[in-house]
Protein backbone atom coordinates (compact mmCIF):
# COMPACT_ATOMS: atom_id res chain seq x y z
CA UNK A 1 0.00 0.00 0.00
CA UNK A 2 2.85 2.28 0.90
CA UNK A 3 4.55 1.30 -2.54
CA UNK A 4 1.50 2.23 -4.41
CA UNK A 5 0.80 5.76 -2.49
CA UNK A 6 4.83 6.65 -3.14
CA UNK A 7 4.37 5.49 -6.90
CA UNK A 8 1.12 7.81 -7.13
CA UNK A 9 2.87 10.72 -5.27
CA UNK A 10 5.13 10.72 -7.67
CA UNK A 11 2.58 11.72 -10.25
CA UNK A 12 2.16 14.68 -9.24
CA UNK A 13 3.59 17.76 -11.35
CA UNK A 14 6.70 19.81 -9.95
CA UNK A 15 7.72 17.42 -7.33
CA UNK A 16 5.07 17.94 -5.48
CA UNK A 17 5.10 15.40 -2.49
CA UNK A 18 8.08 14.12 -3.53
CA UNK A 19 10.61 14.67 -0.48
CA UNK A 20 14.05 14.63 -1.80
CA UNK A 21 17.58 14.06 0.19
CA UNK A 22 18.37 17.53 -0.50
CA UNK A 23 15.33 18.97 0.31
CA UNK A 24 15.55 16.91 3.62
CA UNK A 25 18.85 18.33 4.57
CA UNK A 26 17.59 21.99 3.54
CA UNK A 27 14.57 21.84 6.09
CA UNK A 28 16.80 20.10 8.83
CA UNK A 29 18.97 23.44 8.20
CA UNK A 30 15.91 25.63 8.90
CA UNK A 31 14.20 23.86 11.45
CA UNK A 32 17.85 23.95 13.15
CA UNK A 33 18.19 28.12 12.67
CA UNK A 34 14.06 28.12 13.62
CA UNK A 35 15.09 26.36 17.07
CA UNK A 36 18.12 28.33 17.21
CA UNK A 37 15.48 31.24 17.15
CA UNK A 38 12.96 29.74 19.92
CA UNK A 39 15.65 29.03 22.34
CA UNK A 40 17.01 32.75 21.75
CA UNK A 41 13.31 34.47 22.41
CA UNK A 42 12.54 32.38 25.25
CA UNK A 43 15.66 33.59 26.81
CA UNK A 44 14.56 36.89 25.93
CA UNK A 45 11.19 36.39 27.39
CA UNK A 46 12.09 34.69 30.67
CA UNK A 47 14.80 37.37 31.04
CA UNK A 48 13.84 40.53 29.87
CA UNK A 49 14.77 42.75 27.68
CA UNK A 50 18.53 43.34 28.80
CA UNK A 51 19.26 39.97 26.88
CA UNK A 52 19.39 42.29 23.72
CA UNK A 53 21.92 45.14 23.34
CA UNK A 54 18.86 47.71 22.86
CA UNK A 55 18.95 50.31 25.50
CA UNK A 56 16.98 53.88 25.98
CA UNK A 57 17.75 56.54 23.73
CA UNK A 58 20.02 59.27 25.40
CA UNK A 59 19.86 58.40 28.96
CA UNK A 60 21.26 54.72 28.93
CA UNK A 61 23.40 56.11 25.91
CA UNK A 62 21.50 53.43 23.46
CA UNK A 63 19.03 52.75 20.56
CA UNK A 64 15.37 51.04 21.83
CA UNK A 65 14.95 49.96 18.03
CA UNK A 66 17.28 47.78 16.60
CA UNK A 67 17.91 44.66 14.86
CA UNK A 68 14.34 43.71 15.06
CA UNK A 69 12.70 46.68 13.76
CA UNK A 70 16.01 46.78 11.21
CA UNK A 71 14.19 43.30 9.83
CA UNK A 72 10.63 44.44 10.22
CA UNK A 73 11.15 47.01 7.69
CA UNK A 74 13.39 44.67 5.53
CA UNK A 75 10.39 42.06 5.72
CA UNK A 76 7.83 44.05 4.77
CA UNK A 77 9.69 45.36 1.76
CA UNK A 78 10.53 42.10 0.42
CA UNK A 79 6.38 41.66 0.95
CA UNK A 80 5.99 44.64 -1.54
CA UNK A 81 7.19 43.37 -4.93
CA UNK A 82 5.36 39.68 -4.53
CA UNK A 83 1.76 41.24 -4.20
CA UNK A 84 2.95 43.95 -6.25
CA UNK A 85 3.96 41.89 -9.90
CA UNK A 86 1.45 39.18 -9.18
CA UNK A 87 -1.13 41.95 -8.80
CA UNK A 88 0.10 43.55 -12.09
CA UNK A 89 0.12 40.17 -14.29
CA UNK A 90 -3.63 39.82 -13.09
CA UNK A 91 -4.41 43.22 -13.89
CA UNK A 92 -2.71 43.95 -17.07
CA UNK A 93 -2.71 40.21 -18.31
CA UNK A 94 1.24 40.00 -18.26
CA UNK A 95 1.13 36.22 -19.70
CA UNK A 96 4.91 35.80 -19.74
CA UNK A 97 5.04 36.40 -16.20
CA UNK A 98 2.61 34.29 -14.94
CA UNK A 99 4.75 31.55 -14.21
CA UNK A 100 6.22 34.07 -11.37
CA UNK A 101 2.80 34.87 -9.38
CA UNK A 102 2.49 32.21 -7.24
CA UNK A 103 5.57 32.32 -5.82
CA UNK A 104 5.99 36.05 -5.90
CA UNK A 105 2.17 35.59 -3.74
CA UNK A 106 3.88 33.06 -1.23
CA UNK A 107 6.80 35.16 -0.81
CA UNK A 108 4.37 37.95 0.45
CA UNK A 109 2.25 36.11 2.59
CA UNK A 110 5.68 34.74 4.11
CA UNK A 111 7.27 37.85 4.56
CA UNK A 112 4.50 39.61 6.24
CA UNK A 113 4.13 36.97 8.80
CA UNK A 114 8.15 37.16 9.03
CA UNK A 115 7.32 40.95 9.74
CA UNK A 116 4.62 40.66 11.86
CA UNK A 117 6.59 38.17 14.38
CA UNK A 118 9.97 40.59 14.13
CA UNK A 119 7.44 43.10 15.78
CA UNK A 120 6.37 41.08 18.62
CA UNK A 121 9.93 40.22 19.34
CA UNK A 122 10.85 43.57 19.44
CA UNK A 123 7.87 43.73 22.67
CA UNK A 124 8.94 43.31 26.08
CA UNK A 125 5.43 42.01 26.85
CA UNK A 126 4.74 40.62 23.91
CA UNK A 127 0.80 39.70 24.40
CA UNK A 128 0.20 43.08 26.72
CA UNK A 129 1.62 44.72 23.41
CA UNK A 130 -0.80 42.80 20.82
CA UNK A 131 -3.67 43.27 22.94
CA UNK A 132 -3.16 46.82 24.11
CA UNK A 133 -2.74 48.13 20.01
CA UNK A 134 -6.30 46.73 19.47
CA UNK A 135 -7.65 48.32 22.23
CA UNK A 136 -5.77 52.22 22.02
CA UNK A 137 -3.87 51.94 18.32
CA UNK A 138 -4.37 55.72 17.73
CA UNK A 139 -5.35 56.41 13.71
CA UNK A 140 -3.14 59.51 13.95
CA UNK A 141 -0.03 58.00 14.32
CA UNK A 142 0.83 56.18 11.33
CA UNK A 143 1.85 52.51 13.05
CA UNK A 144 -1.92 52.74 12.91
CA UNK A 145 -1.91 52.22 8.96
CA UNK A 146 1.13 50.07 9.47
CA UNK A 147 -0.47 47.41 11.52
CA UNK A 148 -4.17 47.57 10.81
CA UNK A 149 -2.93 48.06 6.69
CA UNK A 150 -0.27 46.53 6.09
CA UNK A 151 -0.61 43.10 9.17
CA UNK A 152 -4.57 43.46 8.80
CA UNK A 153 -5.46 44.11 5.51
CA UNK A 154 -2.39 43.39 3.42
CA UNK A 155 -1.98 39.59 4.85
CA UNK A 156 -5.32 38.85 4.37
CA UNK A 157 -6.05 40.07 0.67
CA UNK A 158 -2.53 38.26 0.10
CA UNK A 159 -3.79 34.80 1.46
CA UNK A 160 -6.90 35.35 -0.48
CA UNK A 161 -5.30 36.47 -3.25
CA UNK A 162 -3.06 33.25 -3.18
CA UNK A 163 -5.90 31.14 -2.35
CA UNK A 164 -8.47 31.93 -4.97
CA UNK A 165 -5.66 32.01 -7.86
CA UNK A 166 -4.42 28.54 -6.55
CA UNK A 167 -7.82 26.48 -6.68
CA UNK A 168 -7.71 25.87 -10.18
CA UNK A 169 -4.29 23.94 -9.79
CA UNK A 170 -5.58 22.25 -6.37
CA UNK A 171 -8.42 20.82 -8.49
CA UNK A 172 -5.99 19.28 -11.26
CA UNK A 173 -4.12 18.13 -8.34
CA UNK A 174 -7.26 16.76 -6.37
CA UNK A 175 -6.99 14.19 -9.34
CA UNK A 176 -4.11 12.29 -8.49
CA UNK A 177 -3.95 9.86 -5.88
CA UNK A 178 -2.05 10.49 -3.16
CA UNK A 179 -1.52 11.61 0.35
CA UNK A 180 -2.14 15.27 -0.29
CA UNK A 181 -5.35 14.21 -2.18
CA UNK A 182 -7.62 15.54 0.82
CA UNK A 183 -6.09 18.34 0.98
CA UNK A 184 -5.85 19.63 -2.10
CA UNK A 185 -9.78 18.66 -2.69
CA UNK A 186 -10.19 20.72 0.44
CA UNK A 187 -8.45 24.15 -1.79
CA UNK A 188 -10.41 23.54 -4.93
CA UNK A 189 -13.49 23.93 -2.63
CA UNK A 190 -15.68 22.03 -5.45
CA UNK A 191 -14.16 24.28 -8.52
CA UNK A 192 -14.64 22.61 -11.90
CA UNK A 193 -13.14 24.72 -14.37
CA UNK A 194 -16.79 26.00 -16.15
CA UNK A 195 -16.38 28.89 -17.91
CA UNK A 196 -18.59 30.98 -15.33
CA UNK A 197 -16.01 30.17 -12.70
CA UNK A 198 -13.32 31.06 -14.95
CA UNK A 199 -14.90 34.50 -15.49
CA UNK A 200 -16.10 35.15 -11.83
CA UNK A 201 -12.36 34.36 -10.92
CA UNK A 202 -11.09 36.62 -13.60
CA UNK A 203 -13.23 39.33 -12.03
CA UNK A 204 -12.37 38.93 -8.57
CA UNK A 205 -8.19 38.65 -9.43
CA UNK A 206 -8.95 41.99 -11.05
CA UNK A 207 -10.70 43.73 -8.31
CA UNK A 208 -8.55 42.21 -5.75
CA UNK A 209 -5.65 43.83 -7.59
CA UNK A 210 -7.28 46.77 -8.41
CA UNK A 211 -7.23 47.21 -4.30
CA UNK A 212 -4.28 45.17 -3.14
CA UNK A 213 -2.13 48.13 -5.51
CA UNK A 214 -3.05 51.15 -3.79
CA UNK A 215 -3.43 49.40 -0.11
CA UNK A 216 0.21 48.45 -0.25
CA UNK A 217 1.61 51.81 -1.76
CA UNK A 218 -0.33 53.52 1.30
CA UNK A 219 0.35 50.33 3.58
CA UNK A 220 4.28 50.45 2.86
CA UNK A 221 4.22 54.83 2.82
CA UNK A 222 2.77 54.64 6.35
CA UNK A 223 6.07 53.19 7.32
CA UNK A 224 8.11 55.44 6.05
CA UNK A 225 6.23 58.26 7.69
CA UNK A 226 6.73 56.22 10.80
CA UNK A 227 10.47 57.48 10.23
CA UNK A 228 9.89 60.43 8.66
CA UNK A 229 6.94 62.45 10.37
CA UNK A 230 9.00 62.62 13.78
CA UNK A 231 10.48 66.45 13.58
CA UNK A 232 12.80 65.99 16.74
CA UNK A 233 14.89 63.31 14.93
CA UNK A 234 17.54 64.60 12.65
CA UNK A 235 18.07 61.66 9.69
CA UNK A 236 14.75 60.38 9.70
CA UNK A 237 12.33 63.84 9.51
CA UNK A 238 12.05 64.14 5.46
CA UNK A 239 9.70 64.19 3.08
CA UNK A 240 11.59 61.49 0.87
CA UNK A 241 10.94 58.54 3.76
CA UNK A 242 7.88 57.25 2.10
CA UNK A 243 9.09 57.32 -1.49
CA UNK A 244 11.91 56.03 -0.82
CA UNK A 245 10.95 52.72 1.36
CA UNK A 246 8.39 51.87 -1.51
CA UNK A 247 11.73 51.99 -3.98
CA UNK A 248 13.82 50.35 -1.93
CA UNK A 249 10.77 47.78 -0.96
CA UNK A 250 11.01 47.06 -4.75
CA UNK A 251 14.36 46.67 -4.99
CA UNK A 252 14.79 44.06 -2.15
CA UNK A 253 11.75 42.49 -3.24
CA UNK A 254 12.25 41.63 -6.50
CA UNK A 255 15.93 40.72 -6.04
CA UNK A 256 14.07 38.33 -3.73
CA UNK A 257 11.81 36.97 -6.28
CA UNK A 258 14.67 36.08 -8.56
CA UNK A 259 16.32 34.32 -5.81
CA UNK A 260 13.36 32.15 -5.08
CA UNK A 261 12.55 31.98 -8.55
CA UNK A 262 16.30 30.12 -9.46
CA UNK A 263 15.55 28.02 -6.92
CA UNK A 264 11.98 26.51 -7.56
CA UNK A 265 13.39 26.29 -11.23
CA UNK A 266 16.02 24.26 -9.64
CA UNK A 267 13.04 21.72 -7.99
CA UNK A 268 10.69 21.67 -10.35
CA UNK A 269 13.12 20.56 -12.37
CA UNK A 270 11.99 22.29 -15.79
CA UNK A 271 13.38 25.62 -16.48
CA UNK A 272 10.95 26.08 -19.48
CA UNK A 273 8.58 26.94 -16.90
CA UNK A 274 10.59 30.02 -15.92
CA UNK A 275 12.42 30.91 -18.57
CA UNK A 276 15.48 33.40 -19.54
CA UNK A 277 12.37 35.72 -20.52
CA UNK A 278 10.92 36.20 -17.09
CA UNK A 279 14.10 36.62 -15.71
CA UNK A 280 15.19 39.19 -18.14
CA UNK A 281 12.18 40.93 -17.27
CA UNK A 282 12.65 40.64 -13.22
CA UNK A 283 16.03 41.97 -14.08
CA UNK A 284 14.27 45.35 -15.61
CA UNK A 285 12.11 45.71 -13.21
CA UNK A 286 15.11 45.68 -10.60
CA UNK A 287 17.03 47.84 -12.81
CA UNK A 288 14.39 50.48 -12.54
CA UNK A 289 13.61 50.46 -8.94
CA UNK A 290 17.11 50.22 -8.13
CA UNK A 291 17.95 53.72 -10.24
CA UNK A 292 15.18 55.25 -8.92
CA UNK A 293 16.38 54.43 -5.39
CA UNK A 294 19.85 55.34 -5.90
CA UNK A 295 18.46 58.56 -7.48
CA UNK A 296 16.45 59.13 -3.66
CA UNK A 297 19.62 58.27 -1.60
CA UNK A 298 22.08 60.92 -3.63
CA UNK A 299 19.33 63.34 -3.02
CA UNK A 300 19.08 62.26 0.37
CA UNK A 301 22.86 62.53 0.95
CA UNK A 302 23.04 66.19 -1.10
CA UNK A 303 20.09 67.41 2.00
CA UNK A 304 22.38 66.08 4.81
CA UNK A 305 25.26 67.17 3.80
CA UNK A 306 24.91 70.99 2.39
CA UNK A 307 24.87 73.50 5.01
CA UNK A 308 24.50 70.91 7.62
CA UNK A 309 23.20 72.07 11.21
CA UNK A 310 25.54 70.78 13.88
CA UNK A 311 23.78 66.92 14.72
CA UNK A 312 22.90 66.24 11.47
CA UNK A 313 26.52 66.70 10.60
CA UNK A 314 27.17 64.46 13.96
CA UNK A 315 25.27 62.24 12.18
CA UNK A 316 26.30 62.84 8.53
CA UNK A 317 30.11 61.99 9.72
CA UNK A 318 28.97 58.69 11.40
CA UNK A 319 27.67 57.50 8.70
CA UNK A 320 30.15 58.26 5.96
CA UNK A 321 33.17 58.00 7.73
CA UNK A 322 32.41 56.90 11.69
CA UNK A 323 30.89 53.58 13.06
CA UNK A 324 28.66 53.17 10.42
CA UNK A 325 30.58 53.93 7.62
CA UNK A 326 31.30 50.60 6.61
CA UNK A 327 27.40 49.21 6.88
CA UNK A 328 27.15 52.25 4.72
CA UNK A 329 29.69 51.93 1.90
CA UNK A 330 29.41 48.49 1.93
CA UNK A 331 25.31 48.50 1.22
CA UNK A 332 26.11 51.62 -1.40
CA UNK A 333 28.44 49.21 -3.63
CA UNK A 334 26.00 46.39 -2.95
CA UNK A 335 23.79 48.71 -4.28
CA UNK A 336 25.81 50.34 -7.56
CA UNK A 337 27.33 47.36 -8.74
CA UNK A 338 24.13 45.28 -9.02
CA UNK A 339 22.76 48.28 -10.64
CA UNK A 340 25.99 48.75 -12.93
CA UNK A 341 25.50 44.74 -13.91
CA UNK A 342 22.28 45.36 -14.75
CA UNK A 343 23.01 48.11 -17.49
CA UNK A 344 25.35 46.13 -18.82
CA UNK A 345 22.86 43.04 -19.44
CA UNK A 346 20.30 45.34 -20.55
CA UNK A 347 22.75 46.74 -23.02
CA UNK A 348 24.20 43.69 -24.21
CA UNK A 349 20.56 42.07 -24.23
CA UNK A 350 21.73 39.00 -22.47
CA UNK A 351 21.28 38.26 -19.21
CA UNK A 352 22.46 35.53 -17.44
CA UNK A 353 20.32 33.55 -14.34
CA UNK A 354 23.53 32.87 -11.72
CA UNK A 355 24.56 36.66 -12.12
CA UNK A 356 20.95 38.15 -11.82
CA UNK A 357 20.57 35.75 -8.56
CA UNK A 358 24.11 37.52 -6.96
CA UNK A 359 22.33 40.74 -7.92
CA UNK A 360 19.30 39.56 -5.85
CA UNK A 361 21.31 38.61 -3.27
CA UNK A 362 23.43 41.44 -2.89
CA UNK A 363 20.96 44.14 -2.94
CA UNK A 364 18.89 42.03 -0.59
CA UNK A 365 22.04 42.39 1.92
CA UNK A 366 22.17 46.31 1.37
CA UNK A 367 18.86 46.60 2.02
CA UNK A 368 19.02 45.55 5.34
CA UNK A 369 22.24 47.41 5.76
CA UNK A 370 20.28 50.59 4.68
CA UNK A 371 17.17 49.20 7.02
CA UNK A 372 19.77 49.21 9.68
CA UNK A 373 21.14 52.41 9.03
CA UNK A 374 17.92 54.88 8.80
CA UNK A 375 16.72 52.58 12.35
CA UNK A 376 19.45 53.15 14.65
CA UNK A 377 22.02 55.89 13.76
CA UNK A 378 19.37 58.27 14.23
CA UNK A 379 19.17 56.91 18.02
CA UNK A 380 22.51 57.14 18.93
CA UNK A 381 24.05 59.90 16.94
CA UNK A 382 20.93 62.02 16.33
CA UNK A 383 19.88 63.29 19.52
CA UNK A 384 18.50 66.91 20.17
CA UNK A 385 18.86 66.55 24.08
CA UNK A 386 22.47 66.96 25.55
CA UNK A 387 23.23 63.63 25.35
CA UNK A 388 26.83 61.96 24.85
CA UNK A 389 27.08 59.80 21.65
CA UNK A 390 25.41 56.39 22.10
CA UNK A 391 26.52 53.10 20.47
CA UNK A 392 24.45 49.88 19.86
CA UNK A 393 25.33 46.50 18.96
CA UNK A 394 22.93 43.60 18.47
CA UNK A 395 23.32 40.87 20.91
CA UNK A 396 24.09 37.04 20.69
CA UNK A 397 19.96 36.76 21.26
CA UNK A 398 18.88 39.71 18.82
CA UNK A 399 21.22 37.29 15.71
CA UNK A 400 19.82 34.16 16.93
CA UNK A 401 16.08 35.18 16.60
CA UNK A 402 16.57 36.73 13.42
CA UNK A 403 18.21 33.62 12.31
CA UNK A 404 15.23 31.74 13.81
CA UNK A 405 13.13 33.84 11.79
CA UNK A 406 14.96 33.37 8.62
CA UNK A 407 14.66 29.39 8.98
CA UNK A 408 10.76 29.67 9.92
CA UNK A 409 10.28 31.81 6.33
CA UNK A 410 12.55 28.92 5.10
CA UNK A 411 10.37 26.10 6.42
CA UNK A 412 7.30 28.17 5.40
CA UNK A 413 8.37 28.23 1.90
CA UNK A 414 9.87 24.67 1.74
CA UNK A 415 7.15 23.09 2.81
CA UNK A 416 4.19 24.53 0.77
CA UNK A 417 6.76 23.94 -2.74
CA UNK A 418 6.39 20.35 -1.77
CA UNK A 419 2.41 20.63 -0.80
CA UNK A 420 1.39 22.73 -4.34
CA UNK A 421 2.87 23.58 -7.08
CA UNK A 422 4.79 26.84 -6.87
CA UNK A 423 4.84 27.52 -10.47
CA UNK A 424 0.69 27.55 -11.92
CA UNK A 425 0.19 24.35 -14.25
CA UNK A 426 -0.11 25.16 -17.75
CA UNK A 427 -3.87 26.13 -19.28
CA UNK A 428 -4.01 23.21 -21.37
CA UNK A 429 -3.83 20.97 -18.64
CA UNK A 430 -7.48 20.13 -17.92
CA UNK A 431 -9.08 20.31 -14.64
CA UNK A 432 -11.20 16.77 -14.23
CA UNK A 433 -14.87 17.30 -13.38
CA UNK A 434 -14.73 14.57 -10.82
CA UNK A 435 -12.35 16.48 -8.51
CA UNK B 1 -27.94 36.38 -3.92
CA UNK B 2 -23.94 35.89 -4.43
CA UNK B 3 -23.76 39.58 -5.86
CA UNK B 4 -25.98 40.91 -2.53
CA UNK B 5 -24.04 39.03 -0.10
CA UNK B 6 -20.48 40.29 -1.91
CA UNK B 7 -21.89 43.99 -1.84
CA UNK B 8 -22.98 43.83 1.65
CA UNK B 9 -20.01 42.37 3.15
CA UNK B 10 -18.07 45.25 1.05
CA UNK B 11 -20.23 47.80 2.12
CA UNK B 12 -20.09 46.22 5.74
CA UNK B 13 -16.61 46.41 6.11
CA UNK B 14 -16.28 50.07 4.64
CA UNK B 15 -18.95 50.48 7.94
CA UNK B 16 -17.10 48.89 9.96
CA UNK B 17 -13.84 50.64 8.95
CA UNK B 18 -15.37 54.05 9.45
CA UNK B 19 -16.56 53.31 12.79
CA UNK B 20 -13.03 51.70 14.22
CA UNK B 21 -11.61 54.36 12.70
CA UNK B 22 -14.38 57.36 13.84
CA UNK B 23 -14.51 55.54 17.91
CA UNK B 24 -10.34 55.29 17.41
CA UNK B 25 -9.56 59.13 16.90
CA UNK B 26 -9.46 61.03 19.55
CA UNK B 27 -11.92 64.19 17.95
CA UNK B 28 -12.03 67.20 20.19
CA UNK B 29 -10.01 65.32 23.06
CA UNK B 30 -8.11 68.11 24.83
CA UNK B 31 -5.71 66.00 27.27
CA UNK B 32 -4.02 62.54 26.32
CA UNK B 33 -5.70 60.98 29.07
CA UNK B 34 -9.40 62.18 27.45
CA UNK B 35 -7.85 60.90 23.99
CA UNK B 36 -8.71 56.84 24.51
CA UNK B 37 -10.48 55.50 21.54
CA UNK B 38 -14.65 56.21 22.46
CA UNK B 39 -15.38 52.19 23.22
CA UNK B 40 -12.67 49.57 23.61
CA UNK B 41 -11.14 47.65 21.04
CA UNK B 42 -12.38 50.45 18.34
CA UNK B 43 -8.87 50.02 16.02
CA UNK B 44 -9.81 45.64 16.30
CA UNK B 45 -13.08 47.50 15.01
CA UNK B 46 -11.15 48.49 12.03
CA UNK B 47 -8.88 45.73 11.26
CA UNK B 48 -12.54 43.91 11.09
CA UNK B 49 -13.71 45.88 8.64
CA UNK B 50 -10.41 45.75 6.44
CA UNK B 51 -10.80 41.40 7.05
CA UNK B 52 -14.73 41.54 6.38
CA UNK B 53 -14.33 43.33 2.87
CA UNK B 54 -11.23 41.81 1.71
CA UNK B 55 -13.58 38.36 2.55
CA UNK B 56 -15.78 39.10 0.28
CA UNK B 57 -13.66 37.37 -2.48
CA UNK B 58 -13.93 34.73 -1.13
CA UNK B 59 -17.68 34.49 -0.55
CA UNK B 60 -18.11 35.73 -4.60
CA UNK B 61 -16.04 33.07 -5.91
CA UNK B 62 -16.85 30.19 -3.34
CA UNK B 63 -20.55 30.54 -3.14
CA UNK B 64 -22.35 27.98 -4.76
CA UNK B 65 -24.63 28.74 -7.81
CA UNK B 66 -28.18 28.31 -7.89
CA UNK B 67 -29.31 24.47 -8.70
CA UNK B 68 -31.18 24.90 -12.44
CA UNK B 69 -34.60 24.28 -12.31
Amino acid sequence: MATQTNTQTSLLPQGVGRLTTTWKLAMAGSFLLFAVGVFAFVRELSTGMIETGMRNVGTMGGASWGLYITMVVYFIGVSFAGITIAALIRLFNLRHLRPIARFAELLTVVALILGALAIIVDLGQPLRGVVNLFRYARPQSPFFGTFSLVIAGYLVASLIYLYLGGRRDAAIMAHYPSRLQRFHRWWAAGYRDTPEERDRHRQTSFWLAVTIIPLLVIAHSTLGFVFGLQVGRPGWYGTLQAPAFVALAGVSGIGAIIIVGAVVRRIVHDKSRIDLDVFAALGKFLLAFLLVYLYFMSVELLTLLYATPEVEKQLSDALLLGEYAWIYWGSVALLVIPGLGLLWQAFKRRWNVGWLVAFGIAVNLAAIGKRYLIVVPSQTHGTLLPYEVGSYSPSWVEYGVVLGLLGLGALMIGTFVKVFPPIPLREDEEVMVDA
Amino acid sequence: MRKTITLGMVVGGIVLMLIGYLAAAPWGADTVANSDPSFGFAPALFVLGVIVAFSAALVYELMPDRPER
